[in-house]
């Protein structure tokens, strides 16, 4: 694909930061992704099912342009980009320079196993003595000191925890690869110096660290150290302060002075430790307080022998840095006096433990039952708030994410219990603010999962068991008790672990919660431009914001390497001219890595060489030893050169590792490196239920798998598909915030935008809203958004203007706009951007219309700006939340409502402090950061009454003049509560303004509520179904201006992998039409879900649009007489492997 | 809508009253000609015919028992693309049925036709038709309609309906947008004909036909008429499954296949233009004969005939509405048509799939529901 010179690099390759380097990568950009884990995925690494699905589905997240770049296949197992570089056990250790150019050290911790050589084997497994909890599990399991970080990720190298190892080498002898170099060997040669005057501790120190196999000198003084470090080389001096004559500060001094790589670490006794702190300005890179044992000392000095070792730190030069490494969680021990026993009741688990046990990798492969005690599990419990919306724990703030992974546990649990289990979620308030969630909340109620309302206090064994038993208030005020199998603890998130340090090193600030600071109103710009934070790393988010945030981020990453010169186009190497072998019979020669003697031995090649040599196609069966190493590689060049095949098949090892060499074979060679295939010889074997897997692996199995991939290449032919021209410009459909934002991003990066508005002027919603629940002006952003907008030579606005009509598919829409005046153009675009906004929904309930004082939450504020309203004469005023909202058929939260009426309640008590300011809600929404206002509310004295769907709140007129009586239950007192009111203010929620004409235009579907139908909540949150059109800001859903803002960014971002290609390229797994057989039934049309294929009337044929085709072959699936073929997996190559798998 | 005529009969001549009710429906100047069974002159035989000369009706047949093909086919060709004019079909209810699925599978299109369904008799298998040799069409076919409806299922002279007439439980023409009534009906004065559809209604009051209903005996005689064929159609399901209920015993019941692809070409739903299996993904390379002939010591010519079956009712299972063309297609005799109902049974009950039923339901393969077959697919 085109590369570009700008290169990014991505700190976490979470799902943000893998969402963020692919939207770099789509669209040309390098990427250094790194992770300091040893896995790639993140916490998802762990979680197998996800709401609303309760499945997977993060394979959606591949490249759907160019797909050919990327791999394409299951996400958590690996991802593997043309331009993307992964590293892990990665961290940042330096950043220097400037947008455009920063230098940034990497350091990578070593795994002592060669990821090139390892297989994956196992063998090292059983023979390592060491065993430490499982930290994949979340430590419900254990695990060797050798191991696999996830047990699915491909290529699935081992990796020495070096923390565990105890150097013993028996991996070393069991691995038949000779992947393992133990760094002991490396020890000897590291040189320790022990200055002390106390013979005992050098003695003691010299042979603990020679156990370890460390090269170890004494000295008795600072003299006779100064004398050794002059005769030879020593790469670390540990030394006592206090000795007598020169003192470990002044040999430090001196020692610095004359070998200044020396690293020197000070010993001290208590009373000296400020010298020691001292000591460390001036060189000393570390200091150990006296008395020590090996357990702190050894580690100490393997932890500055890495160091040093990882001196060679890698440097980067990329143009942009993206920071996105997620959150930890909450460890509920640190909750003071520990009230839900959490690691003493072995019942009790955190929320990352529980997904663990359902999970089919986990410790109990996925069935239902304790891992303690192997107790079924029946009934469950889940605490709501652990570690969160607690000030005590730190956490003014709402995970944002807890309420929606708890309800879908208990649907998991409900589900995998088959009806029989009791799943209860303990909660103060259900926050499922999302698009589905309230629904997915109700369906989770309906299917039988409990809901009760309460803080748990505590919990306590039951008498004579260790099972959990919590006691609470009930709504009806009995104190219950009630037991359960096991309590899930439903930890909150935090900021992840290094966050701090890393801010620190970027110079960057954090947030009054412990967060990355971003710039106000972005969430993803920081004061260092540049900088960027993608995912959750700012904020309190679940995936499917962290990934509109990671492509936010990506977006403003790629305005940065844009704007400093980074689109100029790499230098590549002149096209291939590929043999045209298109019209020869097909002859594959197969090439077999023997690995040494691992896969074959000499006396097997003739067996092998019969067996695949009996399908005439097989031009030859060639053997290689080590087809990875250089030599062996040069012989594979050679033999094609020699025999001209015009496919080959290489069986080895690590298929997906092959991909980039298969390119440089082709250019060598040239022949096409589609027209090759690599088969893993060694990974594992597909064992059938029964057999055994000694059986499987016997010799059959090999030849048999290589006898498969012939089958299939030998089918396998150059797709003659066309790729699909391109329109670079897009249209942007709406002028609100979000509208002009998703204009700039993409007009920034150099492609023209048209951006039509209904009305007058720019703006939309912000023209009213003022300002922001956390103080942050409006107006500022919205002057200088149009400003920006108005003077941007890339960008023309059409007012009063509406789009009448549209037609096309991805790279070329048409659109016919339709000015006030009647005046109409139609516009050619490559991709369409629908910011078509939202406005507050109409207010039906609650007697609004009958009375001036009841008005909706816009109705309020407009009255107060315009001094209908006196906050000084509004002596009581009533907000009922949720009107019309989050019941059917508006059955949404809207997400915007409640922080508005902490907004307008705080600014009502700050103008009237004696005002009583009564909310009455259901569950109130005020998720992330937004909850730390509610405190401030609840501190001003605002009152905060629940209520009851099926009890709502009753408004009563009595006049005009008369103060209008709201009566309401109090869900926790259970008694009725009546106020006279000055105003009622109605949060009415969000209304769409998406016309479903507009969004049929262009293929889009609306789903129930209006709201755009994305393609995958999750995984696409921006992309409509049908490629090429996006949507961002209400038009999406609900969100506030921040997350609008962030939408428009995502869905540029997204747009911009179309704008920057001249063509769409097909991919070669696409599917083709065989017009002579073809019914023109149109199952395939109905099939297709990406709408990639139309049926062309003036033709009468069937035609697929290589450029949305995804090669999911559906079409192939449900044509029944192969007239629709997906290339390189057509019917014959799939019947000749099923005919080769069954020889 | 449920507008109903009477199509007078004269001296209980039932074929002369549906050639004046059909002349009279030519003599509209809307409608282009009528597709009706019609006597060959050269043989005795009825083929669908296309007629525009309202005299050349006097031929028409829609109640002799034969039924060379499942005229739904024929309509296909008449209607796949705008043809300038309205035609009327008159078909039997496994027509109709077809003719639907075609129209889903956009190989008819339903525009500019009008349906008119009779309940439908049954009909004999080719091979007995040709056995009523010389014997004048039009009596024989008086004689069958007698045997029909005197509840003795159609028989003459010893020879029955076809194996898939004799289990059908769907004759009554539902989804015409004409139906003419032979149950229930005092067939010796007039025929009740009722409009299903608005298209149906307004030719109906076009023509010049006494006002009437379907008679009040027409619901008992259907539910005896279905009760009876029920058991039989049960009885056949048991034989046929304990036939073929293992691989090895369907490739018995299939063993005489030669390849011909008669009962795909026959079948009124297998739209396909050139069937896969005579396709390249078909033509197997030599070696590849070689190889199975090694692997197994013997294989026989030709192959993939069992392939090809499970193939058909794989695709065409959900579609079948067991109209028995293809075992009437057969030259090797395979009852393909016993195999055919029972195995579309339970799929078309597991689908809740009645294919002909409505032209809204979509087929199976068509339409995903996430929902659907959990404990099949695996997926919660």
């Amino acid at each position: 694909m085109k590369k570009k010179i700008g290169k990014a690099l991505v700190v976490g390759a979470g799902i943000a930061g893998i969402r963020s380097a692919l939207d770099l990568a789509e669209i040309g950009y390098g990427v250094v992704l790194i992770d300091k884990a040893e896995h790639i995925g993140g916490v998802l690494s762990q979680l197998d099912y996800q709401f609303p699905t309760n499945h997977c589905g993060m394979c959606r997240m591949l490249p759907l342009v160019e797909r050919d770049a990327g791999s394409q296949f299951c996400l958590r197992k690996g991802l593997f980009h043309e331009n993307i570089e992964i590293l892990l056990g990665t961290r940042v250790t330096a950043v220097a320079g400037e947008p455009g150019r920063f230098t940034v050290s990497l350091r990578t911790r070593p795994t002592w196993v060669d990821p090139q050589r390892c297989t994956g084997c196992g063998a090292c497994v059983p023979v390592c003595p060491v065993e430490v909890p499982d930290a994949f599990n979340a430590g419900l399991g254990r695990r060797k000191a050798i191991y696999l970080p996830v047990p699915h990720q491909v290529p699935n190298a081992y990796r020495i925890d070096p923390a565990a190892c105890t150097r013993c080498g028996a991996c070393v002898d069991a691995c038949p690869c000779g992947a393992i170099a133990l760094s002991t060997a490396e020890r000897k040669d590291f040189r320790i110096l022990v200055v002390d005057d106390e013979p005992i501790v050098r003695q003691s120190l010299e042979s603990w660290l020679e156990d370890e196999g460390f090269a170890v000198d004494t000295a008795a003084s600072a003299p006779e150290a100064l004398e050794a470090l002059e005769k030879s080389e020593y790469q670390l001096m540990l030394s006592d302060i206090k000795m007598a004559g020169m003192d470990g500060v002044e040999l430090l001094r001196q020692a610095k002075t004359a070998c200044p790589d020396l690293a020197v670490v000070l010993m001290t006794a208590y009373a000296t430790v400020e010298t020691a702190v001292e000591a460390m300005k001036i060189g000393a890179l570390d200091y150990l307080v006296k008395p020590f044992d090996p357990e702190t000392l050894v580690p100490m000095v393997m932890r500055v022998h890495e160091e040093l070792l990882a001196a060679k730190d890698r440097q980067v030069e990329v143009g942009a840095i993206v920071l996105a490494g997620g959150t930890d969680y909450f460890d509920p021990r640190q909750q003071a006096g520990n009230p839900y026993g959490y690691g003493r009741l072995p019942a009790v688990v955190t929320s990352l433990e529980f997904e663990r046990i359902v999970s089919g990798s986990g410790p109990t492969t996925g069935r239902l039952v304790r891992p303690h005690d192997g107790r079924p599990i029946r009934k469950i419990a889940w605490l709501q708030c652990v570690g969160s919306r607690d000030i005590q724990c730190g956490a003014d703030f709402c995970s944002s994410i807890c309420c929606m992974y708890a309800v879908k546990e208990a649907m998991l649990a409900r589900e995998k219990g088959a009806g029989e289990v009791e799943a209860a979620i303990f909660y103060m308030d259900m926050r499922c603010f999302g698009k589905p969630f309230q629904r997915y909340r109700d369906r989770a109620e309906a299917e039988g999962v409990r809901f009760e309302r309460g803080r748990i206090h505590s919990l306590a064994p039951a008498p004579g068991t260790a099972d959990p038993t919590l006691r609470f208030v009930a709504l009806d005020g009995t104190v219950r008790e009630e037991t359960f199998d096991l309590v899930v603890l439903a930890v909150g998130q935090r900021p992840a672990r290094g966050a701090a340090e890393l801010a620190q090193m970027v110079d960057l600030p954090l947030n009054p919660w412990g967060f990355l600071a971003t710039s106000p109103l972005s969430a993803v710009r920081t004061e260092r431009p540049g900088i960027v934070a993608g995912g959750s790393f700012a904020g309190l988010r679940d995936i499917g914001e962290s990934v509109i945030f990671a492509s936010a981020a990506a977006n403003e990453a790629s305005r940065v390497l844009h704007g400093t010169g980074g689109s100029l186009a790499a230098i590549e190497e002149a096209a291939t001219e590929f043999r045209d072998v298109s019209r020869q019979p097909p002859e594959v020669l197969v090439a077999v890595c023997t690995c040494g003697d691992r896969i074959l031995s000499q006396n097997d090649r003739r067996q092998w060489i019969d067996r695949l040599e009996r399908d005439p196609v097989v031009q030859e069966t060639i053997f290689i030893d080590r087809v990875c190493t250089a030599e062996g590689w040069q012989a594979l060049a050679d033999a094609i050169t020699a025999r001209r095949p015009n496919r080959v098949l290489i069986g080895a090892c690590h298929p997906y590792v092959f991909t980039r060499r298969l390119r440089e074979l082709g250019r060598a060679t040239r022949l096409h490196p589609a027209l090759m295939d690599v088969v893993d010889l060694l990974g594992p074997r597909m064992a059938a239920s029964g057999e055994n897997a000694e059986a499987v692996s016997s010799s059959g199995d090999l030849p048999r798998r290589l006898a498969m991939a012939v089958a299939r290449l030998q089918g396998t032919c150059l797709p003659q598909v066309e790729a699909t021209p391109v329109s670079r410009q897009a249209l942007v459909v709406g002028g609100g915030i979000a509208g002009m934002t998703a204009a700039l991003a993409i007009a920034d990066c150099g492609y023209p935008v048209d951006l039509v508005e209904a009305g007058d002027r720019l703006g939309g919603n912000l023209r009213w809203i003022g300002h922001t629940l956390d103080g942050h002006d409006l107006n500022a952003l919205l002057a200088e958004a149009i400003a920006r907008v108005g003077k941007h030579p890339k960008i023309t606005v059409h007012a009063n203007t509406r789009v009448r009509g549209a037609f096309g598919e991805v790279g070329h829409f048409y659109s016919t706009l339709e000015a006030a005046d009647g005046a109409a153009q139609t516009l050619e675009h490559g991709v369409v951007v629908l910011a078509t906004g939202g406005g507050e929904a109409a207010a039906s309930a609650y007697g609004f219309g009958s009375h001036p004082a009841i008005v909706t939450q816009k109705g309020f504020q407009e009255a107060l700006a315009e001094g209908r309203f006196d906050p000084a004469a509004l002596n009581t005023v009533v907000m009922i939340q949720c009107v019309g909202s989050r019941e059917e058929p508006r059955n949404f939260c809207s997400r915007v409502c409640c922080p508005t009426t902490l907004k307008q309640a705080l600014a009502l008590k700050r103008d009237n402090p004696e005002a009583t300011v009564v909310v009455l809600y259901r569950d109130l929404m005020t998720y992330g950061f937004a909850e730390t206002w509610f405190t401030r509310a609840r501190r001003a004295g605002v009152i905060f009454v629940a209520y009851r769907l099926d009890d709502k709140p009753k408004v009563e007129v009595a006049g005009p003049d008369r103060p209008v009586t709201v009566t309401v239950t109090d869900a926790v007192l259970g008694r009725p509560l009546t106020v006279a009111a000055d105003a009622v203010v109605l949060a009415t929620g969000i209304a769409p303004g998406l016309p479903a004409d507009l969004a049929a235009a262009y293929g889009a579907t609306l789903d129930q509520d209006g709201f755009l139908a994305e393609a995958e909540s999750k995984w696409r949150p921006v992309d409509s179904l049908r490629e090429g059109v996006f949507a961002c800001g209400l038009a999406l859903g609900p969100r506030n201006v921040e997350e609008s803002v962030a939408t428009a960014g995502a869905a540029a971002q997204r747009a911009l992998r179309i704008l920057e290609r001249e063509r769409l390229p097909a991919a070669h797994l696409t599917a083709v039409v065989r017009h002579s057989l073809c019914a023109r039934c149109g199952r395939c049309i109905e099939a297709c879900p990406y709408e990639a294929r139309r049926l062309d009337e003036e033709l009468d044929r069937v035609l697929v649009n290589p450029a949305m085709c995804q090669g999911c072959g559906a079409c192939e699936a449900v044509c029944p007489n192969g007239a629709a073929v997906l290339n390189g997996l057509s019917m014959p190559q799939v019947f000749g492997m099923l005919d080769q798998a069954l020889a | 809508m449920a507008k109903a005529a009477m199509i007078p009969i004269e001296n209980g001549n039932l074929l002369a009253g549906l050639r004046q009710f059909l002349r009279q429906v030519l003599a509209r100047p809307e409608i282009a000609a009528v597709l009706v069974p019609c006597q060959l002159p050269m043989k005795a035989m009825v083929m669908p015919t296309l007629v525009s000369d309202p005299e050349r009706l006097s031929a028409a047949n829609p109640l002799a028992p034969a039924f060379p093909l499942n005229a739904a086919r024929m309509v296909s060709r008449l209607t796949r693309k705008e043809a300038g004019g309205t035609i009327v079909a008159v078909l039997r209810a496994c027509e109709i049925r077809a003719f639907i699925e075609l129209v889903k599978l956009r190989q008819a299109r339903w525009e500019e036709l009008i349906i008119v369904g009779i309940d439908c008799l049954g009909a004999y298998t080719n091979k007995d038709f040709f056995r009523i040799g010389d014997e004048d069409v039009e009596a024989f076919t008086g004689r069958f309609v007698q045997s029909a409806l005197d509840g003795r299922d159609g028989e003459v002279d010893g020879v029955v309906l076809a194996p898939a007439c004799q289990v059908c439980t769907d004759p009554i023409p539902n989804g015409a947008d004409l139906v003419i009534g032979l149950l229930g009906a005092d067939t010796g004065r007039a025929l009740p004909v009722a409009a299903a559809t608005e298209k149906g209604a307004s030719l109906l009051e076009q023509l010049d036909l006494p006002g009437g209903k379907m008679p009040e005996a027409r619901e008992a005689a259907m539910t005896d008429w279905v009760n009876r064929r029920r058991s039989k159609r049960e009885a056949m399901g048991e034989a046929t499954r304990s036939l073929t209920d293992s691989l090895e015993k369907l490739t018995a019941y299939l063993a005489t296949c030669i390849n011909c692809y008669n009962c795909r070409v026959a079948c009124p739903v297998c739209y396909c233009r050139e069937c896969v299996f005579v396709t390249d993904v078909f033509d197997h390379e030599p070696c590849q004969y070689l190889g199975w002939a090694g692997r197994k010591g013997a294989v026989k010519m030709p192959t993939d005939t069992v392939f090809y079956h499970l193939t058909r009712l794989a695709h065409m299972g959900t579609a079948c509405v067991g109209c028995g063309q293809c075992a009437n297609a057969c030259p090797n005799d395979i009852p393909l048509a016993e195999l055919f109902i029972t195995a579309s049974a339970p799929l078309q009950e597991a689908f809740d799939y009645h294919p002909g039923r409505s032209l809204d339901e979509k087929p199976p393969l068509a339409e995903f529901r996430e929902e659907e077959f959990e404990e099949v697919v695996g997926i919660k």
